[in-house]
């Protein structure tokens, strides 16, 4: 008798410890929310908490964003929780909150990103609220173009700040070279010939200097360096009805092949294939490169003390130009930035709408811009900004010249596709691949991006 | 009431692994020597029970929903529904093996890679682990501090090693090349190792220098527990370093040999962490392990259905291989009879 009652307490013990163990793996987890509550009206915002994702906008991209949410705390009541969310992770995690259900209120996502996260099924669709901020109007083409998905109508994000990617030169190197700026970049001609005269400035005040570098298929954003190359020469990432890959046609060949030969003419700096953007971004500001394509944030930093990265002379010596125009006779940059999406499952939908309404006013826009060295997403500050000196008008103007992917939500897979076969052609043109470089290899690659791509966009199908 | 009524059996001869115990000779199996045996062990299945649910609900469950989405078109479109999504067979399988599918390429170069890089790997490290073992397993000043620099690398994470290393690597700044040709002039102009054909031994040697030390801290209590006398008598007859080596350290040493080569393989061919924190999640043609192949085609891809399939094939080889390594080493898992 006195072993049975020890094992019924022992049976007791394990049960217990049993459903604990299963409490603690099902709790936390909260149940989907009711969708079919009908919106609080908007005079009950007061006393909401509205959680924000934001991603490392700067060195400091929580501070600066509560920073900017100050005024709008203190006016509304509406507490604003901002969370940081890097780069790196951004995208599963993202993707994870939209379809688990469970996630913050409002996020940042950039703007090639947005197709795809609206496909999820898991945002808002901000078309009801867009008209208290002007709507398309307010924003250019390009910009308000990165709201929309392709196949599915209704407005999926508020865009919140813009970057293009222009040429960043040394004028002391170009001084040196005896190249005048204003003639230096306009075409393909001019830009190959300013980067062989560039290859006779062996170094600038003692620290050696190359002429061009650019990153490998390390560097996430290495498709935004070449892609600009490939636009200007005719070609295009994708046929005009986004159904299939266009990158191995003759004109997009074309494109890559240019950029490619910059490494062959012996301009380009290859160490740099080795390192992502940050890392020759990096090799820019130390003063390691007379000429790199890159965002408006690095010229913002050049104002920026605590920025140890620069070198004094790259710091004093920055120019910008916009991307040189090729075949096509037009110059065209990549247009990018960032994007403010609203979850489905948000419980304090007219709350999260305040804020983003709040962050898309002129006045924030601009002073959330200038904290960065973005650009605003609407129009009116967008100029304001581009009117503050030359460097500044010329991305100004590259932004209106911006053209970005196609808004389909398969992209990003397709951009992976690209990216490969992009870094494994440069890798070839610079004699690591193993195999010899010719147009012939240039257009195998293309060809099996393109067969890639074409698989990754029948998965809608 | 004990679990095991006997005491294990020690053989002399067998220093390194201990006999598992053998039941009670005076049981035969009748029904009621089967109930016994099972009213006794009942007790320590109650106290087992949780952790075998845990380890249901944790490991296998999850397994074999993983399994499951190999048979399943999961994608960007299809994610939402999850596991209600369009259920395929085996197509994401032979898309696998179809060389009109542009994903059996990368599958072919993943695989040849983790091959080069398992073997190479697990050579590595036992081989030297041996090596030094030996070369530590005698008596000389400063034995102590050489035994404790040779552990360090163990200690150090992968991703701090994969880290350090990629600077490492660096074609014009990284110190291996700046040693190789600036310095000591063994090379005459400087290779590139982050790129290209070499970004195979770009993660085969960091990973060899990080495993070394574990394989040689077994080998060396091994050596060192085993009895010199058997030595002492060998060199009586004759016998020179090599025949001693072949003779009699390394048939007693196979058992431990056994159990670094099998986690040695398993651990290299799962590797994950040396390639995507050195080259991220696209280390090229030469350098692109199945992990990292599985990776980016599931979750940079969204081919959920493929990284599955991948994941499944992988386990099952990873099965293949514990069979085989168990028919070659059974034996020195057993008592000596």
């Amino acid at each position: 008798m006195r072993r049975a009652r020890k094992t019924r307490l022992f049976i007791l013990l394990a049960a217990s410890v049993v459903l604990a163990l299963v409490v603690a793996a099902c709790g936390g987890k909260s149940s989907s929310s009711d969708t079919t509550k009908a919106a609080a009206p908007a005079t009950s915002i007061k006393g909401a908490t509205v959680t924000m994702w934001v991603m490392n906008n700067g060195p400091h991209p929580v501070e600066d964003t509560q920073r900017i949410l100050q005024p709008f705390e203190l006016q509304t009541g509406v507490k604003v929780d901002v969370k940081l969310v890097g780069w790196d992770v951004q995208f599963d995690r993202i993707k994870n909150a939209a379809v688990s259900g469970t996630g913050p209120d409002i996020t940042q996502a950039g703007t090639t990103q947005v197709p795809f996260f609206a496909a999820l099924g898991g945002f808002q669709d901000l078309s009801q609220y867009t008209s208290q901020i002007g709507g398309a109007g307010a924003y250019a083409n390009g910009i308000w173009k990165t709201t929309q998905v392709e196949g599915q109508s209704g407005t999926w994000a508020v865009p919140w700040f813009t970057e293009a990617r222009a040429i960043y030169y040394r004028k002391d190197a170009l001084e040196k070279a005896g190249v005048d700026p204003a003639t230096a970049f306009t075409d393909w001609d001019a830009f190959n010939n300013t980067l062989i005269k560039l290859k006779a400035v062996k170094d600038i005040g003692g620290k050696p200097i190359k002429p061009y570098g650019g990153p490998g298929k390390k560097a996430f954003d290495l498709v935004h360096s070449v892609m600009p190359f490939v636009w200007t020469a005719g070609g295009s990432e994708l046929t005009p009805d986004n159904k299939q890959s266009a990158i191995n046609s003759p004109q997009s060949a074309e494109g890559v092949e240019f950029y490619a030969n910059l490494i062959r003419e012996g301009v380009f700096d290859t160490s740099a294939l080795e390192k992502d953007g940050q890392g020759v971004e990096n090799m820019f500001k130390g003063g390691q490169l007379a000429v790199w394509i890159g965002g408006p944030w690095v010229l913002g930093s050049t104002g920026r003390a605590d920025d140890k990265t620069w070198s004094d002379a790259a710091r004093k010596n920055v120019g910008i130009a916009p991307l040189p125009k090729g075949p096509s006779g037009k110059s065209f940059a990549f247009v990018g930035g960032s994007n403010l999406m609203m979850y489905k499952n948000s419980k304090n939908k007219d709350a999260s709408w305040a804020v983003i309404k709040y962050l898309s006013q002129d006045a924030s826009q601009k002073a959330y811009a200038d904290l960065m060295g973005m650009f605003p997403a609407r129009l009116a500050p967008q100029k304001q900004i581009g009117d503050t000196d030359q460097n500044h008008k010329e991305f100004l103007q590259a932004i209106e010249e911006g053209r970005s992917y196609a808004p389909i939500p398969q992209w990003a897979q397709v951009e992976n596709a690209y990216k490969s076969s992009f870094g494994d052609i440069l890798d070839t043109a610079a004699g690591f691949g193993g195999k010899a470089y010719s147009t012939q290899a240039v257009q195998k690659q293309l060809d099996a991006a393109a067969k890639e791509a074409d698989t990754l966009l029948a998965q809608g199908a | 009431m004990s679990i095991s009524e006997t005491e294990p059996k020690i053989q002399p001869a067998q220093p390194l692994t201990p006999a598992p115990p053998e039941p009670p000779a005076d049981h035969a199996l009748t029904a009621t020597a089967r109930r016994h045996t099972w009213r006794r062990n009942r007790f320590a299945w109650w106290l087992i029970a949780p952790a075998l649910i845990f380890m249901l609900l944790v490991h296998i469950v999850p397994m074999l929903l993983g399994v499951y989405v190999g048979f399943l078109k999961l994608n960007t479109f299809t994610l939402p529904k999850l596991f209600g999504a369009p259920f395929i067979g085996l197509a994401n399988f032979k898309g696998l093996f179809d060389s009109a599918n542009p994903i059996h390429d990368g599958f072919v170069d993943a695989t040849r890679n983790t091959a080069i890089y398992t073997s190479t790997v697990v050579a590595g490290t036992i081989g030297g682990g041996m090596a030094v073992a030996l070369l530590l397993n005698r008596s000389f000043p400063g034995q102590r501090i050489v035994r404790t620099l040779m552990l360090t690398p163990w200690i150090i994470p992968t991703f701090v090693v994969a880290t350090l290393w990629q600077f490492m690597w660096q074609k014009d700044a990284g110190i291996i090349n700046k040693v190789l040709v600036d310095y000591t002039h063994v090379l005459s102009h400087k290779p590139t190792w982050l790129l290209g054909d070499n970004t195979i031994w770009a993660i085969v040697i960091p990973s060899i220098w990080r495993g070394l030390p574990l394989p040689m801290l077994f080998f060396l209590a091994g050596l060192q527990a085993m009895p010199p006398e058997l030595h002492e008598a060998a060199k009586m007859d004759g016998a020179g370093a090599w025949q001693r080596f072949r003779h009699i350290t390394f048939p007693l040493l196979r058992p431990l040999i056994g159990i670094q080569l099998l986690f040695g393989v398993i651990y290299a061919t799962y590797q994950f962490v040396m390639p995507y924190i050195m080259f991220g999640s696209d280390p090229g043609p030469k350098a692109d392990l199945l992990m990292t192949l599985i990776v980016r085609q599931a979750f940079d891809n969204n081919l959920f259905g493929y990284g599955a399939a991948i994941s499944t094939l992988l386990m099952l080889a990873m099965g293949a291989w514990v069979a085989l390594w168990y028919l070659a080493f059974r034996r020195d898992l057993e008592v000596a009879a």
